[in-house]
């Protein structure tokens, strides 16, 4: 089975089990804070608020948040790909669409995706063409400093869901309040659940019936790549996400279409959903550090040369992943 | 709220005219794919920070809006601390084993929304989980943020011996315009219901008893309002039952 099959269906169980939990008063909380009688998983970002909004050191919010952490060291931003409902909402609106449109978008892409590709390999044969073999390393045969590949992986350091972030927190800290959760789409999705339900069973008719759908919407669709550049939770795994060095996605360069054959290809880049260009990380929007392990690009490797070993293979001393210092953290405007 | 949304959308929209901009100035690659930047925020970038952060903000001063004062679960009495520490996880309604709390309206402000608030309405009432769970109410024992919580000691109402507890939540009042006993009808639910004897008669025995709530016993467990049936039987204009419990301002 495709991965992004299974990621769907279980996506969809874990909602659907929460969503009749809500309905049905089992005690199984939602994605929010999901748990059984005191214990409790507190979604991270919620920990974070509802902290500085008290001014208190919550014992179950530092519990959850030093759990998440470890989870997000660990697998990355797994979280998006295989549980959050933003996910599956955009599934389902993937789904709605007309094949007409489905096809101009993904023709799209892919036209994006290889003009880069052939760009880099273009730069590649130019260097190769000149004979710079000094620089050379013995695998690739080729300079190094062209390509993006063999350059170091420089990790986003902040960009503007890191904005959301600090401006939700600011607001969280002027006002008192956990002001993101009003409009959290996590959170509006069970909402919407719940409304909808006491809407039938209780026969409780509220404007949040409209409202409260309408809000998750405005965000899924008028807010462009929301992951990717607006949500607040994303932003928070980054911080922690960009130390993970476990399940990491890797090339094998001696299968790659386009290191062992300077075929333009680029697969990899065109199927990730969440804007991660592996084979030429420099042109994606995001890098690893936001990776969710969603083996996409893995299940699309014609050649089978992406993998996402427990830990990765020490490289042969010509691509080294930096690691992102205290400095690289604050922000830099321009 | 919607406003603020749009703001928002407003500025996603004018993101790509930034980016083009920002490419046409450094245009000097003409067509070609452009290298994301690292180490830097780009104008999109800034736009949507900034803007979020506007909209958030602008959220966040609805604190001073505020919103309708509202019957809250047992430990969310402290209004303010309710509304600093409630995530909206909703944990609360699925722990209730009396389904009696619900979601707070968007009609009731926007502030509130989402947040636990008790509807007795619903025909049951809180007993502070004396029955189920020993008079150890389980929405607080489950509120992952202490948005509702007891202080270290106290005593909940104890339906057995009629003691009120120093849980309140709220304050019986009778509507004489809409209650069925001021029309001579012989009702008495409410006192029926009531454990902690808040609710007495005058004239009782009589042929027309009415009942009164003697304040400093009522916890507000909303027992009286979900046995009235002045909304069901006679035909009153009103949109609420003729004993509801309010919560008590500070």
């Amino acid at each position: 089975m495709k991965t992004k099959n299974l990621r769907t269906i279980i996506a969809a169980v874990v909602f659907g089990a929460m969503a009749f939990g809500l309905v049905a008063g089992v005690s199984t909380g939602t994605l929010s804070g999901f748990g059984w009688d005191t214990i409790a998983a507190l979604c991270p970002l919620g920990a974070l608020g509802t902290m500085i909004a008290t001014k208190t050191m919550i014992p179950r919010a530092v519990i959850s948040l030093v759990i998440m952490a470890a989870l997000v060291l660990l697998v990355g931003r797994a979280f998006c790909a295989w549980l959050c409902p933003t996910t599956l909402i955009y599934r389902i609106r993937d789904y709605f669409r007309s094949p007409k449109k489905r096809k101009a978008l993904a023709e799209q892409k892919n036209s994006e995706i290889k003009a880069i590709s052939q760009q880099e390999l273009e730069g590649l044969h130019a260097a190769m063409g000149k004979g710079a073999g000094a620089k050379g390393d013995a695998e690739g045969g080729h300079a190094c400093g062209v390509c993006g590949k063999c350059q170091p992986v420089k990790h986003g350091k902040l960009d503007s869901r890191h904005g959301v972030l600090a401006g939700a927190l600011l607001s969280t800290a002027v006002f008192g309040f956990p002001v993101f959760c009003l409009v959290c789409p996590v959170g509006l999705t069970f909402a919407t659940v719940l409304v909808l339900w006491r809407a039938f069973s209780a026969g409780d008719a509220t404007i949040g019936i409209i409202l409260i759908p309408a809000m998750l919407i405005i965000e899924i669709v008028f807010l462009r790549k929301w992951c990717t550049r607006f949500c607040p939770l994303s932003a928070l795994m980054n911080l922690v996400g960009r130390f993970s060095r476990t399940f990491v996605p890797v090339i094998n360069d001696e299968k790659c279409l386009e290191t062992a054959k300077g075929a333009s290809c680029s697969k990899c880049a065109e199927v990730c959903e969440f804007d991660i260009n592996l084979r030429h990380p420099d042109f994606g929007e995001l890098t690893t550090a936001d990776c969710t392990r969603c083996r996409a690009c893995v299940d699309a490797c014609p050649t089978k040369a992406i993998t996402m070993p427990l830990f990765a293979p020490a490289k042969k001393g010509t691509v080294e992943v930096l690691e992102p210092t205290l400095e690289d953290l604050e922000p830099k405007l321009d | 709220m919607e406003e603020e949304k749009k703001e928002v959308a407003v500025d996603a929209a004018a993101a790509p005219a930034a980016e083009n901009a920002a490419a046409g100035v450094e245009g000097t690659e003409g067509a070609e794919p452009k290298r994301a930047e690292r180490g830097g925020i780009s104008r999109r970038g800034l736009f949507i920070g900034v803007g979020s952060t506007v909209a958030l903000l602008g959220l966040g001063s609805l604190r001073y809006a505020g919103h309708n004062p509202l019957n809250r679960p047992p430990g969310g009495t402290d209004e303010a601390h309710l509304v600093s520490g409630c995530i909206r996880c909703e944990r609360c309604y699925e722990a209730c084993p009396r389904k009696v709390i619900v979601p707070a309206k968007i009609e009731d402000g926007l502030l509130g929304m989402r947040s636990p608030m008790l509807d007795f309405n619903t025909g049951n009432y809180c007993d502070f989980c004396y029955e189920e769970n020993g008079g150890n109410p389980q929405c607080v024992a489950v509120c992952p943020t202490d948005a509702l919580e007891l202080p270290a000691a106290y005593t909940v109402g104890n339906p057995e011996t009629g003691e009120t507890g120093d849980v309140i939540i709220g304050i019986a009042e009778i509507d004489p315009r809409t209650c069925l006993a001021y029309r001579m009808t012989g009702c008495r639910d409410c006192f029926d219901a009531c454990k902690y004897g808040a609710i007495e008669l005058k004239d009782e025995g009589g042929a027309n008893p009415i009942p009164y709530v003697v304040e400093d016993r009522c916890n507000g467990c909303g027992a009286c309002q979900a046995a009235c049936l002045s909304l069901s039987s006679g035909s009153i204009k009103s949109t609420e039952r003729a004993i509801v419990v309010r919560p008590i301002e500070a």
